[in-house]
């Protein structure tokens, strides 16, 4: 009975050091952070950003560069995708939203059925690339046949005549092509089907566009899902004759050889900045004024025009509130939130400040952004 | 003679197979526990002590860390009271309607996917408040960890003999202290392995705090009622990003996690000696 309570007493021993550890943590915690706020100008001001992982690099690369030269703002990246992005947005538990897609017109006035005015603008450019893994093979070119072909599972094996017929050279194998895409809901996806319905009305009718849709390759035995941009990675890496698509910021960052893809003009273009802001070039006048965001059109960037255009580009959107009333920010909330975007729209689209797979606005879709900015009150 | 033989190395034969299999089964275990170690302790060297007091920003996980721990003792402060007395309520009236109910209950809750707890305290707690923060967290997990505590409770109870109440109820002991000092005290090697496994299974929880905690990395928590961030939800955040050196400061993250749950997890479980009836 003794050693029983002996052990007993341990254990609640144990469990004590335990719960001080996490106190004093906490504490300490506390202490260490004040101090370091204590040395700047003022208080610290935490902003959230909330949304799409489109660009989460760059946000991220952008959130660490600003905080060096700003050190009492502090922000904090947060994922789950543009739709838990325009939520957490709506419900004021993020203060600058993120979404790839523009807002719905739908979504758009129950941000306003708030009493506040939303504002949405691009803040970066990013591109869709589709990648693959044959061995021994690279430099391969995609028509836009070839490529919904094969996405829609009518070309069969890798020297169908519609792959080979654009790459004369090239020693394709007779092996079957595994499709892989992503399991989850994703924007990416939507950008890639999106893209896939504009150039082919059968795959439009078919299959059709969003952020997750019924893969006809599954159905065939030749599909193979994977879990967010790094699942597909990985799994296109695991499985030879596969091919996939996803963003450039992970082919670079996992050197991935991406295709040379058929554009509107009919050339065959590489993801490059050049290509990128080929097709970025000439769209500002599309662009809505950001208190209109519902209204842009995510198509006008998809197979855009231009002789080196890069076909499967996209804007990623920020959306943030005009505070009226001081509805959703205070005064100081307000001086850092613009800061921090003047500072993204302008130096932040700097090649140094840019992360690998993501390219600048133009100046002038950077000024639509400006301007969103100087309605901010408060 | 030769008949003996056969038997004795069907013996040997099965033998070996069974060791062969209980390697197979431990080995994933091992594996993980190697590979995290391996890849995590680079990491960890080449950012120095900064790794664990540092923010986001100054390539550290402080925050993570000092979340975490705040999550875990909140659940469990809120959870394992009311799981404890579940589990007694579910043990002393097995046949009783509430306590049928309340079995199958935790039995659905037990198997209930985690990221709907999350979905369901955003909808009361973090809307309403307008903020993500440690109690909408600490409550998601406390959901998730009172099934746990609950059945180890009741199960190990009742492996108890009968003849332990009924010597009791013989000395005149009534049946709340019977439960109580008897009872529960034989059983706590039993209830305290649930109370641990639970307490780390929250530890280690990502889904549920995807909506509830929100992740907060470049300063450190100062209020329960604020946004927190965790290990787990930033190893989640980190590894969805392309760049390498996310990647490898996630391996750094999951090895101080498993460092956590490991030194709270041994000796505990070390120093409970079993009650030999």
């Amino acid at each position: 009975m003794e050693k029983k309570t002996m052990y007993m007493g341990a254990t609640i021993a144990v469990i004590g050091i335990m719960v001080l550890a996490a106190v004093m943590a906490g504490w300490v915690g506390n202490t260490g952070s004040n101090n370091n706020s204590d040395n700047g100008t003022g208080s610290t001001i935490i902003l959230r950003t909330t949304g799409a992982t489109f660009p989460q690099y760059q946000v991220q690369k952008w959130i660490d560069t600003y905080q060096k030269s700003n050190p009492n703002v502090k922000i904090e990246y947060e994922g789950g995708g543009s739709g838990h992005g325009q939520d957490a947005f709506m419900q004021g538990l993020s203060e600058i939203g993120r979404t790839d897609p523009p807002v719905s017109e739908s979504t758009w006035s129950k941000f306003e059925d708030t009493g506040d005015m939303p504002l949405q603008f691009p803040e970066v450019v990013g591109a869709v690339v589709i990648s693959y893994n044959i061995p021994g093979v690279g430099d391969i070119k995609l028509s836009q046949d070839a490529l919904v072909g094969i996405f829609i599972g009518d070309i069969e094996y890798w020297d169908g005549a519609k792959i080979t017929g654009q790459n004369p050279g090239i020693n394709l194998p007779h092996e079957k092509i595994i499709v892989v895409h992503r399991s989850d809901s994703s924007g990416t996806t939507a950008i890639f089907t999106t893209y896939l319905s504009v150039i082919n009305s059968t795959w439009d009718k078919q299959v059709g566009a969003g952020k997750t849709v019924q893969w006809p390759t599954d159905d065939m035995g030749r599909g193979l899902g994977g879990k967010g941009n790094p699942g597909v990675v990985s799994t296109l890496k695991q499985t030879d004759y596969s091919i996939c698509y996803t963003e450039l910021s992970f082919a670079i960052e996992e050197s991935l050889p991406t295709a040379y893809l058929e554009n509107a003009d009919g050339n065959y273009t590489e993801p490059t900045d050049s290509s990128i802001q080929a097709a970025v070039a000439g769209v500002s006048s599309n662009i809505p004024p950001p208190d209109k965001g519902y209204s842009e059109n995510l198509k006008q960037l998809l197979n855009a025009q231009g002789n080196d255009s890069y076909p499967i580009v996209a804007f990623t959107h920020m959306l943030v509130w005009k505070n009226i009333d001081g509805k959703h920010y205070t005064h100081d909330d307000v001086t850092a939130i613009k800061d921090f975007m003047k500072w993204v729209l302008t130096d932040g689209q700097k090649p140094e400040n840019l992360a690998p797979g993501y390219v600048g606005l133009p100046e002038d879709v950077a000024n639509i952004g400006l301007s969103a900015i100087n309605q901010i009150q408060g | 003679m030769s008949k003996f033989d056969i038997r004795k190395i069907k013996e040997k034969l099965f033998l070996v197979t069974v060791a062969a299999l209980a390697i197979l089964a431990v080995f994933p275990l091992f594996h993980i526990v190697f590979t995290v170690f391996y890849e995590g302790i680079s990491t960890i060297m080449a950012t120095g002590p900064t790794f664990i007091t540092g923010t986001l920003g100054e390539g550290g996980i402080g925050p993570a860390i000092v979340g975490t721990l705040m999550l875990t003792l909140l659940s469990s402060i809120i959870g394992i009271p009311i799981a404890l007395a579940v589990g007694i309520y579910a043990y002393e009236y097995p046949n009783s309607r509430i306590g049928k109910i309340t079995t199958t209950l935790l039995q659905i809750m037990l198997e209930f996917p985690t990221i709907l707890v999350g979905l369901f305290v955003m909808q009361l707690i973090v809307i309403p408040m307008g903020s993500y923060s440690v109690i909408a967290g600490a409550l998601a997990l406390a959901i998730i960890m009172m099934p746990y505590v609950a059945v180890y409770t009741a199960e190990s109870m009742s492996q108890i003999p009968f003849t332990f109440r009924e010597a009791a109820f013989g000395l005149g002991v009534n049946r709340a202290k019977s439960v109580f000092m008897i009872i529960a005290p034989i059983a706590k090697r039993g209830i305290l392995t649930g109370l641990l496994i639970s307490t780390a299974k929250v530890a280690g929880e990502t889904a549920p705090l995807l909506f509830t905690a929100g992740g907060l990395y470049q300063s450190y928590p100062h209020s329960f009622t604020q946004p927190v961030g965790s290990i787990s939800l930033l190893i989640y955040t980190l590894v969805q990003s392309p760049s390498i050196a996310d990647h490898q400061m996630a391996w750094g993250a999951a090895l101080v996690l498993m460092v956590i749950f490991l030194a709270v997890f041994i000796p505990i479980r070390m120093s409970l000696k079993e009650v030999k009836l």
